[in-house]
């Protein structure tokens, strides 16, 4: 049997994206790898991003992990989508579903359909009553979709909202029994090789050296290898994604455990709604430009609706990512490669997308240009694509009643959106790609949600007569909603599928 | 109604072959209330869309967004099955392999199929790669049989394009779009007459003296792109990559048992196919007027088809028009792409020139963006097909001078890459509007010997033992079936029966 080298990887970092990456590379790579995890419990974890997208998934189920289980032991809850309140205009409220508009099937995507009736006049009911996740969300519905295509309620996906406190130790069991090693202790210096430039080891405050053939850098912000030991520049987003402060304060459920998150526009950002099974997570995201930390805890406080479960906590960051993610031995994973504000629920998978490309070019010991080229090639574009995405939901907007929102509608944008958004306002077209995280159903949900609104539409929906393809709207519009009436409660079957285990 | 008064209405469509044809039908059937006239100019020889028979799997879908049924433009239009290419000598030292339109083995474990065999050929313990494709080994025996069968069951993982009879092809599409109300105009083109203010094409004058005006223009009148090349000349070559400039067409009479598969083989400066069908066989000589004479040329093909040559050669300019679509005219075909027959492409890229416009049909202005958008996907469509191609070339071993140049010289960048990345470790990139599967790409490259470096971590959960017995009950599998489905011809037959009754 040919034999590859064993290379032996330090991950630097617990955290989610740390225990994330190690959990990964030990079940998947077993032969290839030895995986050493520093961390240090003195450093606390951001834990953002407790509310994820759907690729999530496809990552557990790689791990082989039971989903009842996980689900139970993080308190998750299911989530269709994200409800964005109050962006366009103040009383405004559209979900962004992880799912399709109409029945999924057909020539030319539903909503062309939709704008010709609204230029010809005609009376529909709002787009979002034609997508089965949205209409299962508002109903706080939930059940497992569908595969058969045929079915209506095929047309949808889902993520989870969860404890991410209790995602790392959960994946951590899971690493260790496969045999991750992990050491406690604060990293004091990183040690270099005088010729390569390839970090050597990282020592810590005991005076212990960790060494290593690849360093994979979990270590947040701080970007402790590929930001301050190597010195990778950081493209600075800010001008287009001015937000640079998060308070996070959890609090009781009050009112419903939804099967979305929700995000809530505010005088200078916007606050996050996640219901789990045991708390609602809230936060609010803002510049701290145009808006006082203080100002920005009372408000908080004021907006949530139970009695706060902790104080608030607040967090810094910088919108933008490093250069390039992998750096001589040295690969940036999560936060220490990159921020994007959690509006879109991104972070967890711009990690599972670094993890996914390193174990496809996965390294010997002698790294290729060619491998981390590709690499970089790859995550550039997820957050390059993301970034856009999230640039639409402030730029969109008619909203001038603040500075904050003065500045956002009308500051420059980068020229790939403008192309993107000119395409969709001539009719409705979205630009497509084989690659990125979000489908055109997202796109076409945040452009129509944040009131970009085009002035014609495909020319092949003009072809039914006005008044048959009103009666096929009016019977799909009939046929979601008793599919979203057909299911169970959200709560409901949370209760038969997943409990929140007592003691987790 | 869209966009108002502003809406295209008014569609004239330049070029008389297959592929003007489908462009009119298909742009009459599959957009409501849009009034197209063709002016049905001859095509020339050099409009290869028009006159390559052999076609790939994509012009079913192109029949079925048509309404054509499989009666119409499959058996009364005299065509046939393809399943393949046999590729013969491109790499000297290797057998032949064939390019079948379907899966090459399954996945298993985590991994790619493709990661088990490259790391079994390393250790010289592999079967050919394309004896784990069942539409290759279907093929390979003469036999044929449509799709069918779950998701995952031998059967069911491939795709067939045709062989068509073109003069009755071209007449069908001919029929069926009159049918659909399609006027045509049969006069040729005197002059392309532009707007002073806009430069967008106001009228075509037609040598009857008449005039023809329309709010968009679709140039399907091969590579001199009689229209769109009014408006501008920009033109990209691709002759440094694709290093072919001549055809030469033959034809013989049938054989008796005509197979779904057709052979390309390498020459001392190019090479030739040879395609049956129940009608007749073609045979064609694509080859570098540098390397050799026309007369040469005659010669060979001549001697390899048993039979004259059809007309004098063909010249090939490889490379693309910079944008197909500019102002209110769109090149389509060979007018926005030029390229060598291989890989039987050039059909395809105009069908899929056409579904393009369906799905994008602008306003009359034709707006910056829209168009920006269109020529972005066509560009990099066409780009990806010039990639494929120059694979063949790039990775071909022969000792032959064209064919050492051709070997030696630096593929375009995105190649380079695809290259590169594949060596390494037999990944392959994904990109944008790429006509061919991974299979396809994974299919020519292993089939002219390019193995990768090293193998792929991914596939160590599972031993080279237990990989090789799985490869081994694939192939069984697959030698099992074969047998036992009919040959082409008798396929044919039946069907030509069931249709006839």
């Amino acid at each position: 049997m040919e034999l590859g080298e064993v290379v032996n990887i330090v991950v630097v970092g617990g955290g989610t994206a740390g225990w994330m990456t190690a959990s990964a590379l030990v079940k998947l790579l077993p032969e290839r790898c030895t995986v050493h995890l520093v961390e240090s419990e003195a450093i606390g974890i951001v834990g953002v991003g407790e509310a994820t997208l759907p690729h999530i998934r496809a990552f557990n189920e790689k791990l082989g992990i039971n989903e009842a289980d996980f689900m139970s032991r993080t308190r998750a809850t299911f989530k269709l989508g994200i409800e964005f309140r109050n962006w366009a205009r103040i009383g405004d409220s559209y979900i962004h579903p992880f799912g399709t508009f109409g029945s999924g099937q057909g020539e030319i995507d539903f909503h062309q359909y939709w704008l010709r009736m609204q230029h010809e006049g005609v009376d529909v009911p709002p787009l979002e009553q034609f997508s089965t996740a949205c209409m299962i969300a508002r109903l706080n519905r939930f059940d497992l979709p569908s595969t058969d295509p045929q079915r209506l309620d095929s047309t949808f996906g889902y993520a989870y909202q969860f404890d991410a406190n209790l995602f790392a130790p959960y994946l951590r069991k899971l690493a260790e029994e496969l045999g991750a090693k992990r050491t406690e202790g604060r990293i004091v210096a990183v040690h270099r090789d005088g010729e390569s430039g390839d970090v050597e080891s990282v020592e810590l405050e005991s005076g212990e050296r960790i060494t290593g053939d690849l360093f994979v850098d979990c270590s947040g912000f701080v970007s402790l290898l590929l930001g301050k030991a190597l010195g990778e520049p950081f493209q600075d987003w800010s001008k287009w994604l001015p937000a640079d402060t998060a308070v996070a304060m959890p609090c009781r459920t009050e009112t419903a455990v939804t099967p979305y998150t929700s995000a809530i526009a505010m005088d200078s950002g916007w606050r996050w709604r996640i219901p789990l099974q045991h708390r609602t997570g809230n936060g609010y995201v803002y510049p701290s430009a145009f808006l006082a930390d203080e100002d920005a805890a009372e408000a908080l406080v004021g907006a949530v609706e139970g009695d706060p479960i902790a104080g608030p906590r607040f967090l810094r960051f910088k919108a933008g990512r490093r250069e390039r993610s992998w750096v001589h031995n040295v690969v940036g994973v999560g936060l220490a490669a990159g921020f994007l504000e959690p509006l879109e629920s991104t972070s967890i998978y711009l990690i599972q997308a670094a993890i996914t490309a390193l174990l496809e070019l996965f390294p010997e010991k002698g790294i290729s240009d060619t491998d981390r080229d590709e690499f970089n090639r790859l995550v550039d574009l997820e957050y390059d694509r993301i970034r856009d995405f999230l640039i639409i939901h402030y730029k969109c907007t008619e909203r001038d009643d603040t500075e904050f929102w003065n500045y956002v509608r009308t500051m420059d944008i980068p020229d790939s959106l403008e192309e993107k958004l000119d395409l969709f306002r001539r009719r409705g077209r979205v630009v497509k790609y084989r690659e990125g995280c979000f489908l055109d159903a997202s796109w076409i949900a945040v452009y129509l949600g944040q009131r970009v609104f085009p002035h014609g539409h495909d020319m092949r929906a003009d072809a039914p007569p006005t008044d048959a393809l009103a009666r096929d709207m009016a019977v799909l519009h009939k046929e979601i909603r008793a599919t979203a009436e057909r299911m169970p409660d959200h709560v409901g079957r949370i209760q038969s599928y997943c409990p929140m285990a007592t003691a987790a | 109604m869209t966009g108002g008064d502003n809406a295209i209405r008014e569609l004239v469509v330049a070029g008389g072959g297959i592929t003007g044809w489908s462009a009119a039908a298909a742009l009459r059937r599959r957009l409501p209330g849009l009034k197209v006239t063709i002016v049905p100019v001859p095509p020339p020889a050099d409009a290869l869309a028009d006159r390559i028979a052999s076609t790939l799997p994509s012009i079913l879908e192109f029949h079925r967004d048509l309404g054509l049924t499989d009666a119409d433009a499959i058996v009364r239009a005299g065509s046939s099955f393809r399943l393949g290419t046999c590729f013969t000598g491109w790499a000297e030292d290797l057998p032949a392999y064939i390019h079948a339109y379907g899966e090459y083995g399954r996945p298993f474990g985590t991994a790619s199929f493709h990661l088990h065999w490259i790391r079994a050929a390393r250790r010289a313990a592999a079967a050919a790669f394309d004896s784990h494709s069942p539409a290759a080994a279907i093929a390979k025996a003469g036999r044929f049989v449509q799709p069918q069968g779950e998701e995952g069951s031998p059967l069911a993982g491939f795709e067939y394009g045709l062989q068509l009879n073109l003069a009755r092809y071209g007449e069908m599409m001919r029929a069926y779009a009159r049918h659909l109300g399609v006027a045509e105009r049969c006069a040729g083109i005197a002059e392309v007459r532009l707007r002073g203010a806009d430069g967008f094409i106001d009228a075509l004058r037609l040598d009857d003296g008449s005039e023809l005006g329309g709010h968009l223009f679709v140039d399907c009148t091969g590579p001199a792109a009689l229209l769109r090349s009014a408006l501008d000349p920009a033109f990209e070559s691709w002759e440094r990559w694709l290093p072919c400039d001549r055809l030469l067409l033959a034809e013989s009479p049938p054989l008796p048992e005509p197979t779904a598969l057709d052979t390309v083989t390498a020459m001392a400066a190019g090479w030739r196919w040879q395609a049956g069908s129940a009608i007749r066989t073609s045979h064609g000589l694509v080859y570098s007027s540098a390397h050799m004479r026309d007369d040469e040329a005659a010669a060979t093909l001549q001697e390899a088809a048993g039979t004259g040559v059809t007309g004098g050669p063909v010249p090939i300019r490889a490379g693309r028009r910079v944008q197909p679509w500019l102002r209110n005219c769109v090149a389509v075909g060979d007018a926005a792409v030029a390229m060598e027959p291989l890989e039987w492409g050039n059909l395809h890229l105009a069908h899929s020139a056409i579904d393009r416009i369906v799905s994008m049909m602008p306003d009359r202005d034709c707006g910056a963006v829209e168009l920006w958008d269109y020529n972005r996907q066509a560009e990099a469509e066409a780009d990806r097909m010039r990639d494929f191609l120059t694979l063949h070339y790039a990775v071909s071993r022969r000792p032959e001078p064209f064919w050492q140049e051709a070997a030696s010289v630096e593929p375009p960048a995105s190649l380079a890459h695809t290259l590169s990345l594949f060596r390494e470790r037999g990944r392959l990139p994904i990109y944008e509007e790429e006509t061919f599967s991974r299979d396809s790409w994974l299919a020519v490259l292993l089939g002219q010997g390019v193995i990768p470096e090293r193998t792929d971590p991914l596939i160590e959960t599972v031993p080279p033992n237990q990989a090789d017995q799985a490869m081994a009950k694939m192939r069984e599998t697959i030698a099992a079936i074969v047998p036992t489905l009919p040959t082409h011809a008798a396929y044919l037959r039946n069907l030509s029966r069931q249709f006839a009754r």
